[in-house]
């Protein structure tokens, strides 16, 4: 897969004001910046930097991170849900790239 | 060896047996007060460690690339602005901040950090109050996992 693409999961169906488990995991080699033994160079780090987590357009979590999440970062987040809808998450790294992913949900 | 220069230099092997331990946990304890100093705005010393912060880590870690660790907390979520993860002894201590809102439902987070060294790992909460309370937890590391 290629770098910044995302599985969300959540469960199909959940009851109303039930707080469900957002999970996600994105692929990403989140190497942080660190310096070079030998030389004392810098080398820049490739990282995720910001997650937000949105429930029908609404901006329920926001997460910042960096080069210390491991490789491929796995993250669980709670949500409450009140009503059938879609769940987004967007997400950036240092480098400008800008992604989103998004799963539904049907309340009963 | 005269008798003049081996007493100098058995002064000099005592003051560096004493002085070198000394200096390298005063270091590395200062680099996380400095860290959380400066993302939270508070002495680390004037947080309390509280029970209502349940911290599941592994005691041992096989690899240090790969910790997972989830926070749960008994305090409602409404109440909570924040959630700080530290790592004392990463060449950067702090790993990630989530912010919550009531639309949350509750306190939770579970992921997966890297750790360098056999260290604490600590959960930071902050209140709508502005004060801060945590949690912390020893991992043991048997590979490092930063480079």
């Amino acid at each position: 897969m290629a770098t910044g693409t995302a599985i969300v999961r959540v469960p199909k169906e959940a009851q109303k004001g039930q707080v469900i488990r957002v999970q996600m995991v994105i692929t990403h080699p989140m190497t942080p910046t660190r310096r070079d033994p030998q030389t004392g160079q810098e080398i820049p780090g490739h990282y995720i930097t910001k997650l937000q987590l949105f429930y029908n357009d609404q901006l329920v979590s926001e997460m910042n991170m960096g080069g210390g999440v491991s490789a491929n970062p796995f993250i669980a987040l709670p949500l409450k849900v009140e009503s059938a809808g879609v769940i987004k998450i967007v997400y950036e790294d240092n480098k400008g790239g800008k992604w989103e992913k998004t799963a539904e949900i049907t309340v009963k | 060896m005269d008798r003049r220069k081996f007493l100098l230099l058995s002064a000099v092997a005592v003051a560096g047996f004493t002085f070198a331990p000394a200096i390298k946990p005063a270091f590395a304890a200062s680099k996380l007060e400095e860290e959380v100093k400066k993302r939270l705005g508070v002495e680390l010393n004037a947080i309390k460690e509280i029970a209502e912060i349940k911290l599941t880590v592994p005691t041992i870690a096989e690899s240090g690339a790969n910790v997972p660790i989830t926070v749960e907390a008994d305090i409602p979520v409404d109440k909570v602005e924040r959630l700080w993860v530290f790592v004392d002894k990463n060449p950067t201590p702090w790993i990630a901040d989530v912010k919550f809102t009531p639309q949350n439902g509750q306190v939770f987070l579970s992921t997966r950090i890297k750790m360098g060294e056999t260290s604490n790992v600590r959960a930071i909460l902050q209140l709508k109050d502005g004060t801060f309370v945590m949690a912390t937890k020893e991992v043991k590391v048997t590979a490092g996992g930063c480079g």
